[in-house]
């Protein structure tokens, strides 16, 4: 199906990656701004002009990993020596790693790491996989009330966090679910599944009914026919859920701050909490930062051929 | 689906299970993140390496400090056993049952003459003058000034300054002074400017610059007994304060609407200006080579006076209470009891906690310390704090809303906007039936 | 006809009915969204008529619609929603037009397509605080690239009154075009490409193909691009919060913020917080009624 593109498309092709090109750019400076400054020295962090080429260093990510103070004397030369060469390099920075007996304190940050993990993982999951059902449900069935039930599951994301945030919080006390995944990942599944339904029918409704009646008509069960038809040719919708679900839970920020103590509390909270000491430490705030986007960049690519996919819009139409 | 479901139930609750069961001997303090609750936890594990009691300082940003807690407190729940709150808590927490009534525990310790007078009304006592206590000072804190000395020595400074304004640059003695040597460092076209101040007006930032000045300037904020302000929070000299902050304003860098301890910090740091103010728990972060390459030239003083003499700097820091709905409340005592122990408070100011004592406070050992130890001793000596009563957050947010318009955008005057904190203050207090008439 | 019937009850009678699947597939959501959100919902709406303060240990007091009356007659209140309402036109406008913008460039065969894609949707990847501070730092008259970048030499974005608000609508179409391109070009590689085929047979110039083709197909998924960020917009509070918190900045969600948790006047908080969800209700249903109307076409 080769389409022949006339002179004038050609450069409108090549102007179009051009113009690509540059928005990449544009956008993306931002981010590699905050990705190098995980890896300057403190010292480079804010400066004007803002520093491109520098001696990187892991100093950033060795703080984020472990509980610092600042040093109120110079350390003593007998301790330096003694130290090993990732003790020495907060050493240098003018802070000292905190002890319990002799072992240096973790912060906090791998076990929120992995909070985050678990919650946004598992609440995803939930959110689509409910989601989709429910989306195919209203798309194919007939609902009594469907417009406003529709636009009930659509009303669930208009509070603002804040003001569900306490009669939430005592319902959470009484149930014990204050400071656990559990609660949070129910929580994310609720707050994720309005968008889920609404966009998964947005591209179940584009798939053609007849495609189902055909396979029924071949003797598939419904069911069957929602496996294996609607399903596939859905993937770019559920691919595109999946992503935004993924991301809004990953970053959710006020009820990982109020429903959570120290047992479950996700990354988002910790990682502006690197400022306190009174001066904020940029470069291991952007190391957090770095890190933390990692895993949402890697689900986001893995997923990039569905993403781009498409849906087949009403090919078949009357 | 249903079986993952089940699964996840079925570790939700046998986590739910382990977490209750491993707090039998366990204390839980909450402030907010930053270096002294650092220095606490360390603190605290000899606490826990002498009786065997693991004590957790459990933490979180500034910023959300306030709402977890009071978040805890609504629910009356457990998760804290102790909290090392704001002075301003100390009107809500005690009338409305936050925190556990400490007076027995001060008497019988004596703990009226231990710590300085500052600190035990500002941290502990509620209401003012009751002798009635629900905190142990734990934090002392105070507003101060940080400058660059080495700009100050500089004798081609110096004689230009003594041309101008007729008296030798050094630390500022009061406002006035403060004002000239604004004016005489504010350089723009050479990225220098006069002065840091405090404008924020999320929260406390730029109420605690403002207050500071009035108070030094003879005003008050009112009368803290009979919560009258009409004719008080708008007087001359809380008017002159005000104007006074206002024309330092205007020799602060530029964009300087946002400003709080970080900004005011960096201000030092990035060679930004020649004064800048900040309380003395974020000091240390100047003092030290390695975050502040201008250390060696960094300088501290005290607030400095008023016209009048009046001579007064803004309370900050905490103290610890025991959380009323605490399961473990006894256990909290005993913790307080090896607290106030003078080498507690001894091990404590060494490992960088500001303590309170008075003995520790007044040796020459602690104020010479650091280069900040004398400068904060002597504010310790003149503290003088906001209002404490359980709205204090609304009051809060009243007189930012009038403030920070004339403050920074330069829009009104001082005696409007003060005039219009008198009408808000007023209407909140007789909503709150402070008014017995 | 005959046959197909007899197939068709042949299945369902070896199958699960389609009257069992459309239970099965609607009533578990419905019933779990109504659990976790009807209990905040009355919470919320049984104390906007009570002056209450959560963490105060005074009972409640019946107000019945004061605290309305004092909220809607609050000129600050309105400033706020008049910042909000600017807000939400300027930020979600331009991420609909860069988002749908680079949507359009990119729906083509290019090189390298799915990892640029992906990298173009990093600023959605980061956390509102996170890109909040990050934003602010870049706006920094004293230390910030954008005014050494541009020239601007030290025009304080965030500190003055009316660039403020701007400066803060700038970061979040950075940060949520990526939502409304994704959203975009999966409608637009959707489209049938034997339309495009038939318009360029019979000459159709670009802008008919455009309006008359691309756009109607894209409309749905573009509209529920729309509702939802009109609806996290009004949300708006972490980025704008760590940014500026000028009075000229004070979103209406911010000012809720404050209410609610710092000054702890809960009852009054649940009241404007009804007051806006209202608002939001309103809006969307407009937009919902119109996404109907474009689909039944």
């Amino acid at each position: 199906m080769a389409v022949v593109r006339t002179p004038a498309e050609r450069i409108r092709d090549r102007l179009a990656v051009a113009a690509v090109i540059a928005i990449t750019i544009v956008m993306l400076a931002p981010i590699y701004w905050i990705a190098s400054t995980a890896f300057k020295p403190r010292s480079l962090a804010t400066t004007v002009p803002p520093t491109v080429f520098f001696k990187p260093e892991i100093t950033p990510f060795i703080k984020l990993f472990t509980k610092r103070v600042q040093l109120l004397r110079p350390v003593d030369k007998a301790t330096y020596d003694a130290a090993p060469w990732w003790e020495r390099l907060i050493y240098d920075g003018g802070e000292r790693v905190l002890k319990v007996g002799g072992d240096p304190q973790l912060s906090a940050y791998p076990n929120r790491f992995l909070n985050s993990l678990i919650v946004a993982i598992s609440s995803t999951f939930l959110a689509v996989a409910m989601g989709t059902i429910t989306a195919y449900g209203f798309s194919r069935f007939r609902i009594a009330g469907e417009p406003d039930l529709l636009f009930f599951i659509l009303s669930t994301r208009m509070l603002p966090p804040v003001v569900v945030a306490i009669p939430m919080f005592l319902m959470y006390r009484q149930v014990g679910l204050v400071d656990t995944h559990l609660g949070l990942i129910i929580l994310y599944t609720a707050f994720n599944l309005s968008f889920s339904v609404w966009l998964m029918k947005g591209f179940i409704d584009e798939i053609p009914k007849e495609y189902e009646e055909a396979a029924l008509v071949d003797g598939y069960t419904r069911l069957q026919a929602f496996l294996k038809i609607v399903i596939p040719e859905s993937s770019t919708g559920i691919a595109a859920t999946a992503v935004f679900c993924f991301i809004t839970a990953w970053n959710e920020y006020a009820f990982a701050l109020m429903m959570t103590n120290r047992n479950a509390q996700t990354a988002p909270p910790f990682i502006p909490a690197q400022l306190g000491s009174g001066l904020t430490d940029w470069t291991t705030i952007a190391a957090g930062s770095a890190l933390f986007l990692l895993p949402v960049a890697l689900f986001t690519f893995f997923l990039r051929n569905n993403l781009l996919r498409g849906v087949t819009f009403g090919a078949i139409r009357k | 689906m249903k079986r993952s479901i089940t699964a996840l139930l079925a570790a939700g609750g046998l986590a739910f299970v382990l977490a209750n069961t491993a707090r039998a001997e366990e204390l839980t303090i909450f402030w907010a993140e930053w270096d002294p609750a650092n220095y606490l936890q360390e603190l605290v594990n000899d606490y826990t390496k002498e009786t065997g009691v693991k004590v957790t300082v459990e933490t979180t940003p500034w910023s959300d400090f306030q709402t977890k807690t009071f978040r805890e407190f609504a629910a009356k729940g457990t998760a804290y056993d102790m909290v090392v709150g704001d002075s301003q808590w100390l009107g809500a927490g005690s009338t409305q049952g936050h925190y556990v009534d400490l007076t027995d525990f001060f008497q019988k310790h004596n703990l009226e003459k231990a710590f300085l007078p500052a600190t035990v009304a500002g941290y502990a006592e509620y209401p003012i003058g009751s002798h009635k206590y629900w905190a142990i000072p734990l934090e002392g804190d105070a507003n101060g000034w940080a400058y660059r000395k080495d700009w100050f020595e500089d004798p081609k400074e110096k004689t230009a300054f003594k041309a101008k304004y007729g008296y030798e640059l050094g630390v500022p003695k009061d406002y006035k002074q403060m004002r000239d040597i604004a004016e005489f460092f504010h350089r723009p076209n050479e990225k220098r400017y006069g002065i840091a101040i405090y404008t924020d007006n999320s929260y406390d930032a730029i109420a605690m610059g403002v207050e500071q000045t009035i108070f030094s300037y003879g005003g008050e904020l009112g009368h803290y007994a009979t919560y009258k302000v009409n004719g008080i929070i708008n007087s001359k000299e809380a008017v002159q304060g005000l104007e006074a902050y206002h024309e330092l304003y205007k020799f602060t860098p530029p964009g300087w609407g946002k400003a709080f301890f970080l900004e005011d910090n960096q201000a030092i740091t990035e060679g930004l200006a020649a004064m800048s103010m900040n309380f003395f728990a974020f000091f240390p972060a100047l003092a030290n080579p390695t975050t502040n390459p201008h250390a060696s030239g960094t300088g501290f003083f005290a607030n400095p006076a008023g016209p009048t003499g009046a001579h007064f700097a803004a309370l900050g820091g905490q103290g610890i209470s025991i959380v009323s709905y605490s399961k473990k409340r006894d256990a909290a005592m005993k913790f307080l009891e090896w607290f106030v122990k003078d080498s507690t408070q001894k091990k404590w100011g060494e490992l960088g906690g500001y303590t309170c004592s008075k003995a520790i406070l007044e040796s020459q050992e602690f104020r010479k310390a650091t280069p900040y130890n004398e400068a904060f001793y002597q504010s310790m000596l003149m503290v003088k704090d906001f209002w404490a009563t359980p709205e204090y957050a609304e009051l809060l947010d009243q007189l930012n809303r009038h403030l920070y318009p004339y403050i920074v955008d330069g829009k009104g005057t001082a005696k409007e906007a003060l005039d219009g904190v008198d009408a808000d203050w007023t209407t909140t207090f007789k909503k709150y039936k402070r008014y017995a008439q | 006809m005959i046959t197909k019937l007899d197939a068709k009850s042949a299945a369902m009678a070896r199958g699960l009915s389609d009257l069992s699947i459309r239970n099965l597939f609607i009533i578990p959501t419905i019933a779990f969204l109504i659990i976790f959100n009807i209990f905040p919902l009355i919470y919320s709406l049984g104390y906007s008529f009570y002056d209450y303060s959560a963490a105060g240990s005074a009972p409640p007091v019946f107000v019945g619609l004061g605290n309305y009356r004092e909220l809607l007659a609050s000129p600050y209140i309105w400033s706020n929603f008049w910042i909000t309402a600017k807000y939400v036109i300027v930020s979600v406008g331009g991420q609909m037009l860069v988002g749908f913008g680079i949507a359009v460039l990119l729906n083509r065969a290019i090189p390298f397509k799915g990892l640029i894609t992906t990298l173009l949707l990093l600023p959605m990847m980061m956390s509102a605080a996170v890109v909040g501070l990050f934003w602010q730092l870049l706006y920094s008259p004293s230390w910030g690239p954008i005014n050494y970048i541009f020239g601007l030499g030290d025009f304080p974005w965030l500190s003055d009154p009316v660039a403020a608000l701007y400066a803060v609508a700038i970061t979040d179409i950075w940060m949520w075009s990526p939502f409304v391109m994704l959203l975009s070009l999966a409608g637009l590689s959707a489209v049938p490409k034997h339309l495009y085929e038939a318009a360029a047979i019979d000459r159709a110039s670009g802008w008919f193909t455009f309006s008359r083709i691309t756009l109607p197909l894209v409309a749905p998924l573009l509209l529920i691009a729309l509702i939802f960020r009109t609806m996290e917009a009004f949300k708006t509070f972490d980025i704008a919060y760590v940014m500026s918190v000028q009075p000229t900045t004070e979103l209406i969600a911010i000012r809720l913020y404050k209410l609610a948790f710092q000054e702890w006047q809960t009852g009054r908080s649940c009241a404007l917080a009804y007051i806006v969800l209202i608002m939001v209700l309103a809006i969307t249903n407009i937009y919902v009624k119109y996404l109907n109307q474009v689909k039944a076409r």
